[in-house]
């Protein structure tokens, strides 16, 4: 014991000076330091996928001119192509004159089977995971309105069940909407028909539309969505369905790729109980027009918040 | 190493597609029409291969007045109204020619043209119907842009018991912070 003190001082003071307080702190701070930067770039790794110059570069919906236009049309049927394999084709749809849509929802025939959820995630190319769904379909206890007794998780053996309704919301598609007052960039905004399109590339994900809106309409992408390349629904709109990227908005535009060339929404066709009508208010004609002149009852959802919706719901007499 | 420390989220079990079939668009009944236009197998309707021309088929009841449905037409689940208060084949068939329907009125109709046997009684979704406000349609909302197709009365209907059967639904929304499964724990440790 004694002879390995003797022998030691100069290795303990190498060790000392390399041990001491100060340079233990010096050099964890450093790899802390480095730690931190390296994760803070991490998500630079990921950036080859989603973004390119001509992205960046691209100029505001509303300023873009038809050459502006197919170049990013072009853009993005190339970026779809690399990242599925298949060429879709995009189109810049816009709306149609004396056109303003409405939509409306028969709330007696409604019967809580969800698959207007699914063909609108279909249609819309929505992320399969995470689950983004534009449609919610409320159950309600008969005698009630109150959305706060409302389940949108139920899963029974059989639909509908006895002594309960249900509600399908999703976007209102506001004559007053909310969400596009909030908007710091103006990337969303309403339309002469109606519709309030989201322009995906000029959002910037503060999610300030999802907190404003009364009805829960506004979905976010808070992943790269994941959509299977075989589900992918290769008709798209600039303003619709073409994928979206992480840390964007999304939410029902009443299926603009269909809408405005004429088409039912995907929602309205895959119903089995004919409970949702859509169309042309501005037409007298139309089914819609028909609902609100002749059926009885029909609410707006929240109308107290003065939103004041381009979706109904009506009762059967 | 580093991600993990950054607060990515863990991987979470996988959602699953959703089966194609609730994405179906196609009606659950097939109408006449839709027979004729699939220029399918019609000899199911071809009474006269098993009646007699002439000589309608009596009806049978039993005691509570309940219409019997003979063997050969065992598929017939009679429900269309309550209290059986529609339980007579002829008020829609034609007693006199089965190939047939007829209304109320003695309009003698098609079999193609259920949809108008229905409307002599059913006024008011008849009219409805008409407008494209009763039943789907599918298509175009601006007809002249395009073709659409009006659902029949009996593409969601069956006449014999009209009521929209009950079915299973779509599955809900998995929410991201509920277990996929009752037998898997929930991520977060929400009773503590």
């Amino acid at each position: 014991m004694a002879s390995t003190e003797k022998s030691s001082p100069a290795v303990s003071d190498e060790t000392e000076r390399l041990l001491n307080r100060r340079n233990f702190l010096r050099s964890s701070a450093a790899f802390a330091g480095l730690s931190a930067l390296a994760a803070s770039l991490s998500p630079l790794r990921e950036l080859h996928d989603y973004s390119s110059v001509e992205e960046f570069m691209q100029k505001y919906y509303k300023e873009m001119t038809p050459d502006d236009m197919a170049r990013a049309i072009k853009r993005i049927e190339n970026e779809v192509q690399r990242q599925y394999g298949i060429r879709p084709h995009v189109r810049d749809l816009r709306p149609m004159d004396g056109v303003e849509f409405v939509y409306c929802l028969n709330l007696t025939r409604c019967i809580g089977c969800r698959k207007c959820v699914h063909a609108c995630v279909a249609e819309n190319n929505q992320s399969r995971n995470p689950e983004i769904q534009y449609i919610r379909v409320l159950k309600l206890p008969h005698g009630s309105m109150d959305v706060d007794k409302a389940d949108h998780l139920y899963n029974p053996e059989a639909v509908p069940e006895k002594g309960f309704f249900y509600m399908p919301v999703q976007c209102q598609q506001c004559h007053n909407p909310p969400c596009v007052k909030v908007c710091p960039v103006h990337a969303t905004w309403q339309e002469k028909d109606g519709i309030t399109v989201i322009d995906y590339d000029w959002c910037i994900g503060c999610r300030y539309c999802e907190a404003a809106c009364p009805y829960w309409a506004r979905r976010f992408n808070f992943t790269k969505p994941d959509i299977p390349k075989e589900r992918l629904n290769l008709n798209m709109a600039y303003l619709g369905n073409r994928p979206r990227k992480q840390g964007v908005m999304e939410k029902c535009h009443f299926c603009v790729q269909r809408t405005r060339v004429g088409r039912y929404p995907a929602c309205l066709e895959v119903c089995p109980v004919g409970a949702r009508k859509f169309g042309n208010i501005l037409d007298p004609d139309s089914e819609v027009s028909y609902i609100l002149r002749e059926k009885r009852i029909f609410i707006q959802l929240k109308e107290e918040m003065g939103t004041n919706p381009r979706f109904f719901y009506y009762f059967e007499k | 190493m580093l991600t993990g420390t950054w607060g990515e989220p863990k991987p979470q079990a996988r959602i699953p597609l959703v089966d194609p079939s609730f994405l179906e668009q196609t009606a659950w009944r097939k109408s006449y029409a839709d027979l004729v236009r699939e220029k399918a197998d019609l000899s199911d309707y071809d009474c006269y291969t098993c009646h007699e021309q002439k000589n309608p088929p009596p009806l049978r009841y039993n005691a509570e007045h309940v219409l019997l449905v003979p063997d050969e037409h065992s598929d017939i689940k009679m429900g269309h109204g309550t209290h059986n208060r529609n339980n007579l084949c002829y008020n829609c068939h034609n007693e006199g020619n089965l190939l047939t329907f007829s209304t109320r009125d003695g309009n003698e109709l098609k079999f193609a043209e259920s949809s108008r046997l229905c409307g002599s009684c059913h006024g008011p979704n008849f009219r409805d119907w008409e407008a494209g406000v009763h039943g789907r349609m599918n298509g175009y909302w601006d007809h002249q842009l395009g073709d659409f197709r009006r659902l029949d009365c009996v593409n969601c209907h069956n006449p014999h018991s009209p009521r929209i059967p009950t079915r299973k639904p779509a599955p809900p929304p998995h929410p991201l912070r509920l277990p996929l499964s009752p037998e898997a724990p929930a991520p977060l440790a929400l009773s503590h």
